[in-house]
């Protein structure tokens, strides 16, 4: 039995070639790979940066032909990982060091739902249940015990980090966000998840300000309302186009004058929007694009360290998965051991009853099975319990084919004629 | 015992050591390590307290060392129900080497004491003791506060890299930190100022004998109230409140330590 995995993701293809096999319909087509003879298993996971297949196969070359077919006319743009190679390969995809953004937690939850389905139509047997189990627990060590995870990276999320060194808790904050681009949406969403839920939007097309307000229940306003808008916030973020700063630092002196309460700036604007002059200012906290530029790359920086860290964790986590394949491998031949020494031993006692000529009684006939079967489970026990104990692949397999050939398992049964 | 005040000390120590490496590495388990470490050394502080009394001679309560030791106690506590409530573990690593100094210190005095020649009993010394020390204690956490604060403030003006979640409290929190321990630090000192006079009256029949000690404690006393009416009537950002309590402290250290081992 062999793993084999065929996919392609952002490294190995463009996105318009990622979205030609994206896979809409999961059931339809674990129905259809489990339907071909040559595999036994598959789960699919498909996501915005990749789609995969991983199948159990007796027939590995037949099996790698047949998905390879799911990925036609680009067949250069796949990869394909087969045995310990795949489940590693899996086990770095559940713990995001596969992903575009290392350390992203999405793929996690897709890995899972992937799964899900996979069981759910019948389509995923005991090892890849066990590899996919294998790799959630992965994942979850590896987001413990590494910072993998622990530093944001996108613009949006390093500013609410950011945030969270000056204020405690968003639930009672209030945001203004000037502007109604792309990056204030992304921001916005960003807050809103942070559990920042009072927000104002004030824009010089009052119009697109509505629009945005709207659709994230905040509330608009035109730009003549910024000082009475500044004085009541908390967290004010911009990205307006425009010449010269519109927020000078007298406006945000006057205004820090009535209040308490610290005032942070994030200015995403190019060119900027706040005047960095009120950074100076002594309750106000001002970061212009390039400063959180800044934290993101050193933030991505220690993610690519900690990764580092994680693909021990994942070879730690393979080696045992591993074993417990091999192990998994072993009990074909314990169950032909066992089966062979157990023929010898009723044709042997059966020859020697006969040899004897005397009609054994019922009491001495169970007598004589059992000490047969006895000196047969002592003389087998050492064996079968090495076989089952070693987890080394290399080790594992040998000592299978010593058996194999020791016990002669691969000989035709006596009496049958060679092929 | 004194043994026990030592392990309390080692404790603290370790607790400190443990959560800086926690904030060093950065890694939150061993921060959460260091916070348990303190919580463990509390403890075995209070029971080191509680068998004072068995020390021959016993040390009198008005004792400097354990007038030290109590306030780290107090400190610790008051820092201890803060990281329960903000679930931030990062202050054992500025609590932890403050208390194990303060304890350490104490039980050098304590193996060193010996009978006192006057022991002094009775409510008044008592409760002023035990209501300076909590003052102090309070007052010296909105110091720390006061501290953190700043640290922080510098680092975002900086834009240094933001420090880890459940490392540093907030600048909002320390700020709110600040105000509470700095509100019932000030009425606790009062409160001992009031029951001082009120020992005095009753040892020698006057309120004030112009001793050095109550006179630099009073000019402490009266810097505190000026902070705090400035702080309560709104004159002070952020920023100056932070720097005015962890002034407000170290005058307050020089007057109740510094001028004893000066005069």
């Amino acid at each position: 039995m062999r793993i084999l995995l065929v996919g392609m993701n952002h490294e190995s293809a463009p996105v318009e070639v990622r979205e030609r096999f994206a896979v809409d319909d999961p059931a339809a087509l674990l129905a259809k790979l489990i339907a071909y003879e040559e595999i036994d298993e598959a789960v699919v996971i498909s996501t915005c940066n990749r789609v995969e297949l991983c199948v159990t196969t007796h027939q590995p070359e037949s099996a790698h032909h047949t998905l390879m077919r799911c990925f036609a006319g680009h067949e250069d743009s796949t990869y394909l990982h087969s045995g310990r190679a795949a489940a590693a390969h899996v086990l770095r995809v559940a713990s995001s060091i596969d992903s575009m953004i290392v350390g992203e937690p999405q793929i996690l939850g897709q890995m899972k739902d992937a799964y899900r389905s996979a069981v759910e139509h019948d389509a995923c047997g005991p090892v890849l249940s066990r590899l996919f189990q294998r790799a959630f627990s992965t994942a979850k060590r590896v987001k413990n015990e590494t910072g993998i995870a622990r530093r944001p990276v996108s613009v949006a999320r390093v500013a609410v980090d950011l945030a969270r060194q000056i204020f405690e808790r968003f639930e009672d904050k209030k945001a203004l966000l000037v502007g109604a681009g792309e990056m204030i949406e992304l921001a916005l969403d960003a807050l809103r998840r942070a559990g920042l839920e009072q927000v104002r939007i004030a824009n010089r097309t009052v119009a697109n300000a509505d629009e945005l307000a709207a659709r994230f229940g905040a509330t608009s306003h035109g730009l003549d309302e910024l000082d009475a808008l500044l004085a009541e916030v908390d967290v004010v973020l911009t990205s307006i186009a425009g010449e010269g700063p519109l927020i000078d630092a007298a406006r945000v002196k006057r205004v820090l004058a009535r209040r308490r309460r610290p005032l942070f700036f994030i200015d995403i604007g190019v060119p900027r929007n706040v005047d960095p002059e009120v950074d100076r200012l002594d309750n106000a906290y001002l970061y212009d694009v390039d400063d959180l530029e800044q934290v993101s790359q050193r933030n991505a920086e220690e993610r690519r360290r900690e990764a580092q860290r994680a693909e021990g964790i994942v070879a730690e986590e393979e080696q045992r998965f591993d074993g417990w394949l091999v192990a998994l491998e072993a009990v074909p031949t314990i169950r032909h051991l066992r089966s062979s020494a157990e023929q010898v031993r009723v044709a042997e006692l059966e020859r020697t009853l006969a040899r004897l000529g005397v009609e054994v009684s019922d009491g001495d006939r169970e007598a004589l099975e059992q000490m047969t079967k006895s000196i047969v489970n002592k003389l087998l026990h050492s064996p079968v319990a090495k076989l089952r104990a070693e987890t080394d692949r290399e080790e594992g397999i040998a000592m299978l084919e010593a058996a194999r050939t020791l016990f002669g398992l691969d000989d035709p049964p006596p009496g049958e004629p060679e092929r | 015992m004194i043994e026990l005040h030592q392990i309390a000390a080692a404790l603290y120590l370790a607790a400190g050591i443990g959560s800086l490496l926690g904030l060093l590495l950065p890694d939150p388990r061993i921060s959460r390590g260091g916070a348990w470490g303190l919580g463990l050394a509390a403890l075995v502080h209070a029971a080191a307290f509680a068998t004072l009394h068995q020390l021959d001679p016993a040390p009198p309560l008005t004792d400097l060392a354990i007038v030290l030791s109590m306030s780290a106690w107090m400190a610790v506590l008051f820092v201890l129900a803060l990281m329960w409530r903000l679930q931030i573990f990062g202050l054992a690593a500025a609590i932890g080497p403050v208390a194990f100094l303060a304890v350490f210190v104490a039980a050098l005095q304590l193996q060193a004491t010996g009978a006192p020649a006057n022991p002094i009993s009775g409510t008044w010394p008592h409760a002023h003791v035990l209501l300076a020390a909590a003052g102090f204690a309070l007052l010296g956490t909105a110091g720390l506060a006061g501290a953190f604060f700043l640290l922080e403030h510098r680092r975002l003006k900086a834009k240094l890299r933001p420090m880890q979640r459940a490392a540093l409290p907030s600048l909002e929190a320390l700020d709110r930190v600040n105000e509470v321990a700095i509100t019932v630090g000030f009425t606790l000192l009062s409160l001992g100022v009031m029951t001082g006079m009120a020992w005095q009256h009753s040892e020698l029949g006057t309120l004030w004998s112009g001793g050095s000690h109550e006179t630099w404690m009073v000019v402490a006393w009266s810097i505190y109230g000026g902070l705090v009416a400035v702080r309560f009537a709104g004159h002070q950002g952020a920023r100056q409140s932070a720097a005015s309590a962890l002034a407000g402290f170290l005058f307050l250290m020089f007057a109740m330590i510094g001028v004893g081992l000066w005069t």
